[in-house]
């Protein structure tokens, strides 16, 4: 499409350009996952994930909740609590429902 | 007739690589530098996975008279190596490792914060300022382009790209590729200090939203479709990439899933590698055009994390201090490093700040813009 040599025009154009396809094309995609969401979200009998206002909480609080009396939290609060056990599920890659929590303290 | 032990031994040592090696000292600087790379994959870990392929193959290559990398004949058969190439020569291999990564990435954070995509694309800036700064050193424009694509921190891509565009340069487009990947946790850090304010790096996002099984099957359908249809240059990484998370998320096809994930992509990583490294011979290696690569390689690198925290800050404000800046160096591919280091400068502002899976979304958004970049490459500058 382009043959050498470019004049420095040439370059920035091409330059520009790509940079510019690659923010449509992702930005595109950010529309497309929008629309999916919605779609998924009202066929599942729910509020639509994408217009939640507030951030709903990732997986990590409801394992927590269940496995909270068994955990004991020394010097951090639950919502930090939740946190590590959702990173250490992802780290692992071993499901929250499967990991077993005993005590968690801040150093 | 006589037999003369001294004479055989001569021959034998006159015929041998040694003395091959003596005619041709360039050979003997590349088998050093190999084990240079050696030393880097085992002693220091850099990216081992690749690099100790990759310099095995470039010792292999270098030895002479061996026939490894020879074109088949009417008499002859090819070499080994020149057999493994054909991989990297007709975008197997890239498309393979690609069906890996998508086969381990979960896009689970970049469903859950779409926004993030943006993130993703400001962080491939350094593949249109490499390529600009390429040319201005004298590369042709197909040429500029390949080593461009260092920038989008993705070596599949890379190889892809430098295979079809800058074949002389794929060892060094590779090997500049992979070594600043790994060295990303000693590259970024000092531009994230420097591109946000303390109190820019402090900030705690909030909960990512739950994504639901069907919203994550339906993604690398709908990515896969949107995307090669519009740009189908994309189509062996795009296609790949989505194939693999589709056998990852669709839950039916879980030792498929598995396969793509580990034995599929270790193996294909081994002729991978050899491949690349293969063609790192000394007529086209020992050039003055391998250090303007390396040096390329590396300000691109830091151009994609400057695009990525700059679009962060600009996030930042736009949302109310709600995006952690940080999270946009995480843009330039390298999956999962660059999340990792976000997560760690975050941490160090903040010890009660956990990016991880916030800068997960931006890291998986830039594999997808790197080879779009890569895809527009390609189609520019594609023959």
């Amino acid at each position: 499409m382009v043959r050498d040599p470019l004049s420095l025009l040439d370059s920035i154009v091409v330059s520009v350009s790509g940079f510019f396809i690659v923010f449509l094309m992702l930005a595109v995609l950010w529309g497309i996952i929008l629309v999916v969401s919605r779609v998924v979200g009202s066929l599942e009998h729910r509020p639509a994930p994408a217009m939640a206002k507030p951030m709903q909480p990732f997986a990590a609080p409801r394992p927590a909740a269940a496995a909270a009396p068994q955990v004991i939290l020394e010097g951090i609060d639950e919502t930090q609590a939740a946190c590590v056990m959702a990173i250490v599920s992802h780290e692992t890659g071993i499901p929250l429902d499967q990991l077993v929590f005993k005590s968690i303290k801040a150093v | 007739m006589q037999f003369s032990f001294i004479e055989a031994l001569q021959e034998i040592l006159a015929g041998s690589g040694f003395a091959a090696l003596v005619d041709d000292p360039r050979n003997l600087i590349m088998i050093l530098i190999s084990f240079v790379l050696l030393y880097l994959g085992i002693g220091r870990k850099f990216e081992p996975l690749l690099l100790v392929p990759i310099a095995f193959g470039m010792l292999l290559a270098n030895f002479p008279i061996t026939g490894l990398l020879n074109e088949p004949t009417a008499t002859s058969s090819p070499g080994m190596l020149w057999v493994f190439y054909q991989g990297v020569e007709h975008a197997i291999y890239p498309s393979i490792i690609f069906l890996g990564i998508g086969a381990m990435t979960d896009f689970g954070p970049l469903i859950a914060r779409p926004s993030s995509l943006l993130l993703g694309a400001a962080a491939q800036l350094g593949i249109f300022a490499a390529f600009l700064l390429a040319l201005a050193l004298g590369f042709p424009g197909a040429v500029a382009a390949a080593i461009g694509i260092i920038g989008g921190a993705d070596g599949p891509t890379a190889i892809l790209v430098a295979s079809r565009l800058a074949r002389d340069y794929l060892p060094a487009i590779a090997i500049a590729a992979y070594s600043y990947m790994a060295l990303i946790p000693m590259i970024q850090p000092p531009l994230m200090r420097l591109l946000t304010t303390k109190e820019e790096r402090e900030i705690k996002m909030e909960q990512l939203r739950p994504v639901s099984k069907t919203e994550k099957i339906v993604f690398p359908i709908a990515v896969a479709t949107v995307v090669i249809l519009l740009i189908p240059d994309t189509a062996p990484l795009i296609g790949m990439l989505m194939l693999g998370n589709l056998l990852r998320e669709c839950g039916v096809t879980e030792r498929l899933s598995d396969t793509a994930q580990n034995a599929l992509c270790n193996i294909v990583t081994i002729f991978l590698g050899l491949s690349v490294g293969c063609k790192a011979v000394a007529d086209k290696f020992l050039t003055l055009e391998t250090i303007k690569i390396i040096a390329l390689g590396l300000l691109a690198f830091m151009f994609s994390t400057m695009g990525g925290l700059i679009f962060g800050k600009i996030m930042c404000k736009l949302t109310g201090g709600k995006v952690n800046p940080l999270i946009g160096s995480a843009g330039v591919s390298a999956v999962p490093m660059a999340a990792r280091v976000s997560q760690v400068e975050g941490q160090k502002a903040n010890p009660a700040n956990f990016l991880l899976m916030h800068a997960m979304g931006p890291n998986v958004a830039g594999v997808i813009g790197s080879a779009v970049a890569a895809g527009f490459m390609l189609k520019v500058f594609g023959a």
